[in-house]
């Protein structure tokens, strides 16, 4: 664990985005998510790590309804966006989804042009008056997924045919097209070399500027390099939530220790 | 580890690569056995299908073409047109019959020029080669074409069956003598016609655009209104199985949930296809015809009825391909803020599409080929008329191209046989068709991801 560079950030912002309180999701019978009790603070990376199976990608999937497509899933508890309860009956999945964005595990962009994934976000919410509006978003989504030098001589040929590492910083070009106020990301390295992977990470850092990121790890190193928060999950339940130098340096629950020091995960 | 002394896997360790041993000639020789066995299985299958289609193109390729006798026709305005004024309702007052005798007279003064004595043959006897449909033929077409009149015309004939017949070899001089219809004096005035170059065989167009003629007359019997009859059937099908089909796949796959009712209807669509074609043409009749009242023999019956019919293999087909888009891209189209509506409009259902035409396609050609629905709603009635133009035709009685093999299978005169192969030709080249198209439009617009 040389290589785990703990740096020492300002957290600029201190406002609550989302808070989350007794939050329980069940998959059928199974208990996937117990007692979830989280805040997460504006323009801030916070990093959800913990074994695999833990709740975590769950949890996150919990923060913009994405479990709602799943017909077993249920969700119990209270998640709020800026004081807004997300399950509340008159909010609307599609609307939220808009304010919070997703980048997934696998690469996953429309088999399309790379102009029409990025654009396929403002075209629906309507972001765009004209084209040239939207050849604006595109260009400034792109530049900020750092990949509009490699995309912009070939706008109009498929997403599908760039590298793993392109594809996924298209994804998150098209998570931000919209402009998001939050943006989700599970695992979004996880199928990523180390080039395309700190490529990604370097971007995170930068969206922190605009955006309150979730990202769910599976690499500490990965959650130390990124992230300003950290919150380790550990079957189910949230076990420690705190600085990130704070949870790597001097973790309070035993089983975080164990876990960071490799000896269960 | 106490198991070190284990002797099988020891020995095994030192044997030589370069020599199989036991078990690997034993598995080899399984394998080559299996390969063998599905070569010899394909082998079967293309036999048959050889088989198959040689006896049918061997059986159906004179329908394709047709004898004709060429006549010299003299057309008197004397005759045809009495008042002289060449109105039309003067000149349909000449019946079949009229032209019957001017054709007689054509084909004795052809005879005499030509010097062609047949002995034992009178002059009704050497008519008769004559098809009975060309008196009709000719009075069309002269009525089509009335500044003929008073010309005289180089004519093809239409040749009776038996003679076209000989022509193309299914008729012999020792079968004519057995044959009541045929006398050996025709064919023998059929050689010195054919001698004289006046009995010729031509490309039959008239096959695919005449409607089927009676048990007397096969050599102008034609699928015209069967394959028109098909031809609105399939628009039927297409119009209606296509929507509800997609529709219905949809609402299954991606909106419904997941309870005892869908369960139910997933069942029963399952049970749907696999019900017997003739039930369904028995719910035809019932429904459509007793009930609502439509007509018999119409397109429109029979096209619902196959509407019915392809509807479950529309479903399945489309079900399993919006099955295969995988949920990666709805995610993302949901993870965007699109509606549900919206990730499987604009993403989705793009994607499964040339899946899902490949499965209409598919559906469609079954259902063309289908016989035994429609022979319970009527459409095995002859019908001459040709069915008007949509939507109005669809209310008119027609015929079905695998009604009309049928229905020439069972008649008596062995050039139906013909005519019989020759439209289960057409039939499989339009079913070869649709089929390259569904592999057409798979190959051409398949997307990866």
């Amino acid at each position: 664990m040389n290589d785990m560079r703990i740096v020492e950030r300002n957290v600029d912002a201190t406002d609550v985005k989302i808070s989350a309180r007794k939050v329980q999701v069940y998959y059928g019978t199974s208990h996937a998510i117990k007692d979830v009790d989280v805040d997460i603070k504006d323009k801030t990376v916070t990093a959800f790590i913990g074994p695999s199976g833990c709740g975590k990608s769950t949890f996150l999937r919990c923060l913009n309804r994405m479990n709602d497509t799943i017909s077993t899933c249920r969700v119990e508890g209270d998640i709020k966006i800026d004081g807004e309860d997300i399950y509340d009956r008159r909010v609307d999945p599609v609307q939220l989804r808009a304010k919070v964005g997703m980048v997934f595990q696998k690469p996953n962009p429309f088999p399309k042009s790379i102009y029409d994934n990025v654009a396929y976000g403002p075209r629906i919410h309507g972001l765009a008056q004209n084209k040239a509006d939207l050849d604006v978003i595109v260009e400034k989504s792109l530049r900020r997924a750092a990949l509009w030098n490699e995309a912009k001589d070939r706008l109009q040929s498929p997403g599908t045919g760039l590298s793993g590492g392109q594809q996924q910083r298209l994804c998150i070009a098209r998570a931000v097209a919209t402009e998001p106020e939050v943006l989700l990301m599970d695992e979004p390295c996880s199928a990523l070399d180390p080039i395309a992977t700190a490529q990604v990470e370097e971007l995170i850092d930068e969206l922190r500027s605009q955006f309150s990121v979730v990202i769910v790890t599976h690499s500490m190193q990965q959650a130390a390099r990124v992230s300003q928060r950290t919150a380790f999950f550990h079957l189910g339940h949230l076990v420690e939530y705190g600085e990130t130098g704070t949870i790597f340096t001097t973790p309070q629950d035993p089983r975080t220790e164990s876990y960071i020091t490799g000896r269960i995960g | 580890m106490t198991d070190a002394t284990i002797s099988p896997a020891a020995a095994r360790r030192h044997s030589s690569l370069l020599q199989q041993d036991d078990r690997t000639r034993r598995r080899n020789a399984a394998e080559s056995r299996f390969k063998a066995y599905g070569m010899v299985a394909i082998g079967i299958g293309l036999l048959a299908l050889v088989i198959l289609l040689t006896s049918i193109i061997g059986n159906g390729r004179g329908a394709f073409f047709q004898t004709y006798i060429a006549l010299q026709i003299n057309l008197p305005k004397e005759v045809l047109d009495k008042n002289g004024k060449g109105l039309p309702e003067d000149l349909a007052k000449v019946t079949t019959i009229g032209y019957a005798k001017l054709m007689t007279g054509a084909l004795e003064e052809t005879m005499a020029g030509k010097g062609i004595v047949i002995e034992g043959l009178d002059t009704k006897d050497a008519t008769e080669i004559i098809s009975k449909e060309a008196p009709a033929q000719l009075r069309n077409y002269v009525l089509a074409n009335p500044q003929l009149i008073g010309t005289t015309i180089t004519y093809d004939v239409l040749a009776n069956g038996r003679i076209d017949g000989y022509q193309k070899g299914r008729v012999t001089y020792e079968s004519a003598v057995l044959d009541s219809n045929v006398s050996p004096e025709q064919l023998k005035l059929a050689d010195a016609l054919r001698k004289d170059g006046l009995l010729v065989s031509r490309f039959n167009m008239n096959f695919l655009s005449f409607p089927d003629a009676s048990e007397q007359r096969p050599e102008a019997a034609g699928l015209g209104v069967a394959i028109l009859g098909s031809a609105y059937m399939m628009l039927v099908v297409l119009l209606l199985s296509l929507p509800i089909g997609v529709a219905a796949s949809i609402y299954l796959e991606e909106f419904a949930p997941q309870n005892r009712w869908t369960d139910l209807i997933e069942v029963n669509i399952s049970n749907l296809a696999a019900v017997p074609s003739i039930v369904f043409g028995i719910l035809g009749l019932a429904i459509f015809i007793n009930f609502a009242g439509l007509p018999r023999s119409a397109p429109i019956v029979g096209g619902l009825v196959l509407t019915l019919m392809t509807l479950p293999t529309i479903i399945i087909a489309t079900r399993a391909n919006l099955k295969a888009v995988p949920q990666s891209i709805r995610d993302a189209a949901l993870g965007v803020g699109a509606s549900k509506m919206q990730s499987i409009f604009h993403h989705v259902l793009p994607l499964a599409a040339p899946g899902i035409m490949t499965g209409a396609i598919i559906g469609l050609a079954r259902a063309l080929g289908e016989t035994a629905p429609l022979l319970l709603i009527g459409m095995v009635a002859f019908v001459r008329d040709f069915p008007d133009a949509p939507p109005n035709g669809l209310f008119d009685p027609a015929s079905a191209l695998p009604v009309q093999v049928y229905q020439w299978t069972q008649r008596a005169d062995p050039a139906f046989v013909e005519r019989a192969s020759g439209a289960i030709i057409v039939l499989l080249v339009f079913l070869l068709i649709m089929n390259a198209v569904a592999i057409v439009v798979r190959r051409r617009f398949e997307r990866r991801w």
